[in-house]
């Protein structure tokens, strides 16, 4: 009676149900969808916790070598405005430190390889056994500021330096953070008490928002410490959460937390051959201002949903406006060349970035669009020096559409 | 016969009286039984069923001959309450499935219950023809019209006795108030208005106006994206006309006053239990969400249901529920199986007992709990058919979780998940149950000595 619980099956099983319930007897069924999309909320932010702790950890490494470089070399500025995933425009200078091509420079980027996958495997258990204690300490699930964020971050980050770390906002992406500090409050409630683990660097985690910033610039001591310590620690927390059934392995509250972000563009490193891919961010900029925290935008009330828009206009994509159309059409939706079931089941992902093909797939993704609404929409332009190959449309595409863009199963209801 | 006293969970021994339903494995979908309801005064059981079927039980009279068999209940009424419609508006199909009956308290000598789908509420009239007029002029036997002009004579008609015939008629149709998909009704005491809930809103109707309703309730949002939560179940007080409660699928139940304001979407009272962060998991959303909501038939205390606990809840007090029985948390590990199969949407019900002191829930495997509220003591049973010989003693099951599995006991492994027990109800006054079981009927009483 097992499955797989991480969190890529777990978003193309959850996304193949919201498909399937479109062709259901009786019509769309809005309860069971909106707690599916809940599923997909929690597993997305599992799956963006491990990714951006993962680039972290990378970066960092990648970092310590630049340093050593830089003394011999002098960085390109052009550099500068490309981020490491998700990153803000706007961010710290120092955050653009980050650029990917840094990471690939010199020929070592391969020696380093078996090290740094030691590294991420370490920096993975260290993350989630920071994550599970911070689970046990939080008093509500939702995504909460600078703590978690940090968390994300903590496993193995050196304490705090501003622009430490550049991943802030996938949350872009994410839903609006309820967290405390972005009502002004400070952070206590989400810090984990006597946890051992506190959230570390977080000035360089923290959303732009200036009330919380300083709030989360307030610790910055203990976090000092906590990497050593946790990295002691992970060997034997590593197997916990593993054998946890039914338990998603920690990362509860995660860079959905990050909270403020306005960018409209994602560029997107593969670790692997280290191409850089800039995305047209699938998020609506609506649903960046929605969010209370968002000071490019200054709205005042936060969004208490999955995603909220309150306010704005909403924008109608062509794709989203034959919703009605497509109810009969739902099978069109199915239309990959194997005449079952419309997403295969993805496999366990490489941390590659994907780059949506608009010519050949474009009707596929189309479809997607139309059940979850304008958030895919962003994915169909890519960069013309993107050279990644199409990826089939299946449920790993789609997944991965789902990690990237903002509230889109939010907008399955609404298509209904 | 008192209910409750000496009727504890565990002293009670239930056995069985009867099964309704086929046998054989190929029953269709649409016998599938989607609602059981017992009427004010128990002589009545409906059930409805997936097909927009209802099918009505009515208790016969106790003999004399047999006096340590009490009652039992054979078919009364059998009709068709709900056809499959087509939304050519939106292309949708809607199901005839009941989701609920609800009997109103009786009259006159004809019997009503609301009966609902997905979108459109039925009032039937459900009485009895034991006469038949005879002797018309202008019609004859078999009601054919007769020719005016080969009348010669005239009579008066008379009422004969004829076999006794059950007719069911709908009375009213409540139609084209609900865009999502109703869950709950529920008849207010003051027998002249009851409610309708879908995921969204909550409408208040009176019985005698079909083309009107008041929403009294609305929790949609301005913007759909912002949706967070739906209304699961709804139920007017047992007693004060003027209150109901609705749960969500957050967890929470909202008790409102209708005499606050027209719109009810400020509650009086919020209950709530704080989440227990370390069963924080990928599903937390779904089981926390309520599938029913009881009041207690003196009107003080509500019961909840949720995936794997049924709560009782004190309405004087909102911030946690002042009991919890876990019905079956040997689930608790078995989530991500339950979600691929869909098995962790099931929407269990829950029943009180007539003097709410027993609470009663279905599981899986076709097991059902009963948890006594002064003994704490509980019982699992279960439905199937073999059990089924007259007035054999239930024997208590109990799944087993751990490693070594003893000789009676069912390991969680084995537990079969398409036999649910979602619907259960429990005769106002007696011991006596009634358990859906898939298509299946089963009646069990308590042993009388």
């Amino acid at each position: 009676m097992e499955c797989a619980l991480d969190a890529q099956s777990l978003i193309s099983i959850s996304l193949r149900k919201i498909h399937s319930s479109r062709t259901q007897r009786g019509g769309i069924k809005l309860h069971k969808n909106l707690l599916v999309s809940y599923v997909l909320r929690n597993a997305r932010q599992l799956y963006l916790s491990e990714r951006y702790a993962e680039l972290y950890r990378r970066q960092q490494q990648q970092q310590q070598q630049q340093q050593q470089q830089q003394q011999q070399q002098q960085q390109p500025p052009h550099h500068q405005h490309q981020h490491l995933a998700y990153a803000a425009p706007g961010m710290p200078a120092s955050a653009a430190d980050f650029g990917p091509l840094q990471l690939g420079g010199g020929g070592d980027a391969e020696a380093r390889e078996p090290a740094a996958r030691h590294q991420l495997h370490q920096l993975h258990q260290l993350h989630q056994l920071h994550l599970q204690q911070q689970l046990h300490q939080h008093q509500h699930p939702a995504p909460r500021g600078c703590a978690a964020a940090a968390a994300a971050a903590a496993a193995g980050a050196p304490a705090g330096g501003a622009g430490a770390l550049s991943e802030l906002p996938g949350c872009a992406a994410l839903q609006p953070p309820h967290g405390a500090p972005h009502r002004g409050q400070p952070l206590e409630p989400l810090q984990p008490g006597p946890a051992p683990l506190p959230p570390p660097a977080p000035a360089a985690l923290c959303p732009r928002d200036p009330r919380a910033s300083a709030a989360c610039s307030a610790p910055s001591a203990p976090p000092a410490a906590a990497p050593q310590a946790a990295a002691g620690a992970s060997p034997p927390a590593s197997p916990a959460p593993a054998s946890s059934p039914g338990f998603y392995r920690g990362a509860y509250p995660a860079p959905s937390d990050f909270g403020v972000h306005c960018s409209s563009q994602t560029t997107v490193l593969d670790l692997d051959t280290h191409v850089v891919t800039t995305v047209e961010n699938g998020y609506l900029h609506q649903d960046c201002c929605a969010s209370a925290h968002c000071p490019c935008c200054g709205q005042g009330a936060p969004g208490p949903g999955l995603a909220s828009a309150a306010g704005c206009k909403r924008k109608y994509y062509p794709g989203q406006e034959e919703d009605e159309d497509d109810e009969e059409d739902a099978g069109d939706l199915g239309a990959e060349p194997p005449g079952g079931a419309p997403f295969a089941p993805c496999k366990r992902a490489r941390f590659e970035d994907f780059c949506p093909d608009s010519s050949p797939d474009a009707s596929n993704i189309s479809n997607l669009i139309s059940i979850f609404g304008s958030g895919f929409s962003g994915l169909v332009s890519r960069q013309p020096d993107s050279s990644e190959q199409p990826p089939p449309l299946n449920g790993q595409l789609c997944a991965k559409q789902a990690l990237a863009s903002l509230g889109a199963w939010t907008r399955a209801i609404v298509a209904f | 016969m008192i209910p409750g006293i000496g009727a504890l969970a565990q002293d009670t021994l239930w056995c069985f009286s009867q099964v309704k339903g086929t046998i054989e494995i190929g029953a269709t979908e649409a016998d599938i039984i989607s609602t059981v309801e017992f009427n004010h005064t128990g002589e009545l059981l409906a059930t409805g069923d997936k097909g927009g079927r209802v099918v009505i039980f009515q208790r016969e009279q106790e003999s004399k001959n047999q006096v340590h068999r009490r009652g039992e209940y054979n078919v009364y009424s059998t009709f068709q309450s709900h056809e499959p419609e087509f939304d050519y508006l939106k292309s949708l199909e809607i199901e005839e499935k009941i989701n609920k009956i609800r009997w109103l308290p009786q009259q006159n000598a004809a019997y009503f219950l609301l009966s609902t789908n997905d979108k459109t509420v039925k009032l039937w009239k459900v009485s009895e023809r034991d006469k038949r007029p005879e002797g018309y002029n202008l019609k004859d036997e078999e009601g054919r019209l007769r020719d005016p002009a080969t009348i010669t004579t005239l009579r008066v008609p008379v009422l004969r006795p004829m076999d006794l015939m059950v007719e069911a008629t709908p009375r009213r149709v409540f139609a084209n108030a609900h865009t999502y998909h109703i869950n709950s009704i529920s008849v207010n005491s003051d027998y002249e208005t009851y409610m309708s809930a879908d995921d969204l809103r909550i409408n208040l109707w009176n019985f005698e106006i079909t083309n009107q309703s008041f929403n009294i309730v609305d929790i949609k949002p301005a913007n759909m994206e912002e949706l967070t939560e739906v209304i699961t179940a709804a139920e007017f007080h047992p007693h004060h006309c003027n209150t109901f409660v609705y749960s969500s699928s957050k967890g929470t139940i909202r008790l409102c006053d209708m005499r606050a304001s027209a719109l009810c979407d400020r509650h009086t009272k919020f209950f709530e239990e704080p989440e227990d962060p370390s069963n924080r998991s990928f599903f937390s959303e779904i089981i926390s969400s309520i599938s029913d909501v009881k009041f207690s038939h003196s009107g003080r205390y509500i019961m909840t249901r949720d995936y794997l606990t049924v709560k009782v809840w004190d309405l004087n007090m909102e911030n946690r529920p002042i009991e919890t029985y876990q019905v079956h948390d040997y689930l608790r590990s078995k989530l991500c199986s339950l979600y691929e199969n869909d098995c962790i949407f099931d929407k269990f019900e829950c029943v009180w007992n007539g003097s709410d002191s027993v609470i009663m829930t279905g599981s899986y495997n076709n097991f059902f709990r009963m948890f006594d509220r002064n003994t704490k003591r509980d019982v699992t049973l279960e439905a199937s058919r073999e059990n089924s010989k007259p007035r054999a003693i239930l024997k208590p099951r109990k799944v087993c979780v751990g490693g070594k599995r003893r000789k009676d006991e069912i390991s969680v492994d084995s537990l079969d998940f398409s036999k649910k027990i979602l619907h259960t109800a429990w005769h106002p006054s007696e011991n006596i149950i009634a358990v859906a079981a898939t298509n299946n009927l089963y009646i069990f009483q308590d042993k009388v000595n």
